[in-house]
């Protein structure tokens, strides 16, 4: 355990607690639980012209107008390709409520603090501060976001194989 | 404390004999102590100065003569001192309403507990404080108006009794003082003129600030107190302890003695002050009842509340409207069930119309605020100017009405410095030598308009012409009409004066007038007759939550046209169109080549029709000119709520904002002047350019 303990990098404060997880591609992301507002079917999206690929449009959430993000391309992933199991999960940042494409919704855990491991530094070229850290609970590898950042219109697309790498190095 | 320790020295110099000697020098040191604030009070406290000398020196024919004229010139230096710091709070106001004393924090802090009563009483006051300073420019005009000198007091009254029982200690200080000042001309001691009306209407503006810096001390930011308080109060007391009777003079130094004028209203007015502090609710509310009779009864509410609610109801006659063109009900069978939604839509739109009239506000205090700029503008550039205000009880949504007024202020400065002439070339012209600017609003067919007229020189035609050729600005004389050649005031940068003065001149104005009436979907049309004067008619949508707007479809996507800037559209004929360049594609409309632009092509939307004699052509004009835009369809008009996109969207070049559409969905409202200027740039087959957070 001390052994084990010594190459643990140590995540920050605070980031025990729920967490709410879902699918974007093969990899499971959770957001903790306070930012996220609620979860809605895929309703029908305006593409606002001339704004970045990230930004699939503006929706209508019981007469606010609210955007909605594809985080998969905000991360290098290929667009989000809605089908019955797709939602808008509706998430409150510091500037204002925000629609995210999810294509699967997973379930909500609770994260105690020695499951969560700060996000690795690997290197210059990759940014990994839109990560909050990883949790590592039953095998499986969560990425959990820091949603402010993840959303900054700053170029992430870089992580994009970081999950993936972490996710062989955990199944072993 | 020059102020005070002048009318220490004429006090000192009246008790004086011309023989004592010692008395005498110590009243010319005292003198030379005291920092002019003006070069008129310096010059009449070098002549008072040099009386004494002659006095002392024995070389003044008549002593006793030239020592009262001395006190005479030191009465009259006293004088400026009070009007000075009064007038120069006021300019300095005038510039910097806002500015506080930097790195001068409150002394104190609102207690948690009061808070609430806090912004109870900046919401009061800041309605009394309006009330009086309308009641100050009444006055001005008719003196003996009793009421509005009641209406002043009980203003800074109920301010000063509030803010003591809250601790609000600088504001009861100011108000006590300027009460004190109300009651000499409550009591006709003094008349309400000249400086006394200058040191009210400063002492106003200060209060003004110093309450809304208590609103911005509830929202935890440090409360600061305005530029140059101490100037003014030292003013309000020595005006007020001035012109006191010899009686009340000698009450003065016995009680309140050398803490001199400052002392002076504050002493004899303590028991009042005690009273208000003891039991402090009862003169307020004791100021309050008359207003709840006059006013009926009402409720305050937050504003945000408000809108929402506003909004709200606007989604529910869009949700009821998708209600009522639900198939089930066009099937005919439902007759029981179509009754039930065309009733519950009755009471969905008397809902609808009561919400929008909670928001409406009268346009008065907008108007009020325009008689103060009249007078300090016709002070400023020494012009008689009246201001004659009509339908001022006229209904405007309130979020409207904070944003005409700078326009209306932008107006009237420019009517008071350009239209109206000076009084002598008003009398040389056989005119009354007080001008007459007249404000007026009315409701007229769902919008509102207001009319701004002056009876001065008017326009010059030829003037314009010169100035605008000077600017390079494309004219001919002979092919323009006049309402064409007096629209060119309204281009950016023109003015017709040579002189910039203080006031207007500057080039700044009109281009900034039409910015912000079309910005609130309004229009503005100028007429004017040389000699005789000018009138500017401002038409303005009732409300800006409601838009009427043209949906219009583009391949899969629909838009909204908002319909202020559509003037017609058209199929486009083949021989109607022409391609200049290899991009830029014109449109024949009305004997005049406009450019014409694809929506298709400027959004990137694919499946758009590309022929444009099957699409329709929608010729639109702004401030940049006419053009067409060329869409698939007109789907049909209807009124729109507009909604931000909010600031993640960011600011997209050529979308106004947005609105639900009847089926639920989002829909884009265009920014045309934007599209415009996109298309320009872009030759319309760029990827617009867009600005992100």
């Amino acid at each position: 355990m001390t052994s084990h303990a010594n190459h643990r990098r140590v995540a920050p404060p605070g980031v025990a607690g729920k967490y709410f997880t879902f699918f974007l591609g093969p990899e499971e992301y959770g957001l903790p639980i306070l930012v996220v507002r609620e979860i809605i079917g895929i309703l029908s999206i305006t593409h606002v012209p001339g704004t970045p690929p990230w930004m699939r449009g503006v929706i209508n959430l019981r007469g606010k107008i609210i955007p909605v993000c594809d985080l998969r391309v905000k991360l290098g992933m290929s667009p989000v390709t809605t089908d019955d199991r797709s939602c808008i999960v509706v998430v409150q940042t510091q500037e204002a409520q925000t629609g995210i494409v999810v294509d699967r919704v997973s379930e909500v855990v609770d994260l105690a603090e020695e499951a969560v491991e700060a996000a690795p530094n690997l290197g210059v070229d990759v940014r990994t501060d839109y990560l909050l850290g990883l949790a590592t609970t039953g095998g499986k590898v969560r990425l959990l976001l820091d949603i402010d950042r993840a959303l900054s219109s700053a170029d992430i697309a870089k992580a994009r194989s970081l999950a993936t790498d972490l996710e062989a190095q955990a199944t072993p | 404390m020059a102020i005070l320790a002048l009318t220490e020295a004429c006090r000192r110099i009246s008790a004086l004999s011309t023989g004592d000697l010692d008395g005498l020098a110590g009243a010319v040191a005292m003198i030379e102590e005291v920092e002019p604030v003006s070069t008129v009070q310096a010059r009449l406290l070098d002549e008072a100065v040099i009386a004494l000398r002659a006095v002392m020196s024995g070389a003044a024919a008549d002593p006793r003569a030239t020592l009262s004229s001395a006190l005479r010139f030191l009465d009259t230096a006293a004088l400026i001192g009070a009007s000075g710091a009064g007038a120069g709070l006021a300019a300095e106001d005038a510039s910097e309403r806002v500015s506080s004393e930097p790195d001068a924090p409150a002394a104190f802090s609102i207690d948690e507990d009061d808070r609430e009563l806090v912004s109870e009483f900046v919401t009061e006051s800041l309605d009394y404080l309006a009330q009086a300073e309308a009641a100050m420019l009444v006055l001005e005009t008719h003196p003996e108006d009793a009421e509005a000198v009641d209406t002043i007091f009980r203003a800074f009254h109920t301010v000063k009794g509030v803010s003591a029982m809250l601790g609000l200690g600088p504001i009861s200080a100011l108000a006590h003082r300027a009460e004190s000042l109300l009651t000499k001309v409550r009591s006709r001691e003094l008349p309400f003129s000249g400086d006394v009306s200058d040191l009210s209407l400063a002492a106003v503006d200060a209060l003004k600030a110093l309450v809304d810096g208590a609103a911005a001390a509830i929202a935890g930011e440090p409360w600061t107190s305005p530029v140059g308080l101490e100037k003014l109060a030292e003013g309000l007391a020595s005006a007020t302890g001035l012109r006191l009777d010899p009686r009340s003079t000698v009450q003065t130094e016995d009680a309140g003695g050398p803490e001199g004028g400052g002392g002076v209203g504050g002493t004899r007015r303590a028991p009042a002050e005690a009273r208000a502090r003891g039991d402090g609710p009862t003169p307020a509310l004791a100021g309050t009842a008359p207003r709840t009779d006059a006013e009926g009864q009402s409720v305050r509410m937050r504003t945000e509340l408000l809108d929402r609610l506003v909004d709200m109801v606007g989604e529910l006659v869009i949700a009821q409207s998708m209600v009522r063109q639900d198939p089930t009900l066009g099937r005919g069978d439902q007759a029981e069930l179509v009754r039930k939604v065309a009733h519950s839509g009755k009471i969905v739109r008397e809902l609808q119309e009561l919400t929008m009239s909670l928001r409406m506000v009268p346009l008065k205090p907008t108007f009020q605020k325009l008689a103060r700029v009249v007078r300090d503008t016709a002070q400023k550039s020494g012009k008689r100017v009246a201001l004659a205000l009509e339908g001022d009880d006229t209904e405007i949504d309130r979020n409207m009405v904070d944003v005409i007024a700078d326009p209306m202020v932008h107006m009237l400065r420019n009517a008071v410095d350009h239209g109206i002439e000076s009084p002598a070339v008003r009398l040389a012209s056989h005119k009354p030598e007080t001008g007459t600017i007249r404000v007026s609003a009315s409701h007229s067919g769902g919008s509102v308009v207001v009319t701004l007229s002056d009876d001065g020189a008017g326009l010059d035609r030829a003037r314009i012409i010169t100035k605008a050729r000077e600017r390079g600005l494309a004219v001919s004389d002979g092919l323009m009409t006049d309402s064409e050649v007096y629209n060119l005031i309204f281009e950016a940068g023109f003015s017709t004066r040579d002189e910039v003065t203080d006031v207007s001149g500057r080039g700044v104005g009109m281009d900034v007038v039409r910015r912000a009436v079309q910005a609130l979907n309004g229009r503005i049309e100028i007429t004017s007759t040389k000699g005789a004067g000018t009138t500017f008619t401002v038409r303005l949508p009732l409300t800006l939550a409601v838009t009427d707007g043209m949906l219009v479809r583009v391949g899969a996507e629909r838009f909204i046209v908002p319909t202020t800037s559509i003037q017609t559209s058209v199929r486009p004929l083949r021989e109607n169109l022409a391609t200049v360049t290899k991009h830029g594609e014109l449109l024949l409309t009305r004997g005049e080549l406009i450019p014409m632009f694809r929506l298709a092509r400027l959004f990137a939307i694919e499946g758009a029709t590309e022929d444009p004699t099957r699409a329709l052509a929608v010729v639109v004009s702004g401030a940049e000119g006419r053009c067409a835009l060329l869409v698939d369809e007109l789907l049909g008009q209807q009124q729109v709520v507009a909604k931000s996109l909010g600031e993640r969207v960011g600011n997209v070049r050529g979308i106004a904002g947005g609105t639900i559409l009847g089926d639920g969905r989002v829909g884009l409202i265009l920014d045309t002047a934007e599209i415009i200027a996109l298309a320009r740039e872009g030759s319309g087959d760029r990827e617009p350019h867009v600005a992100l957070n």
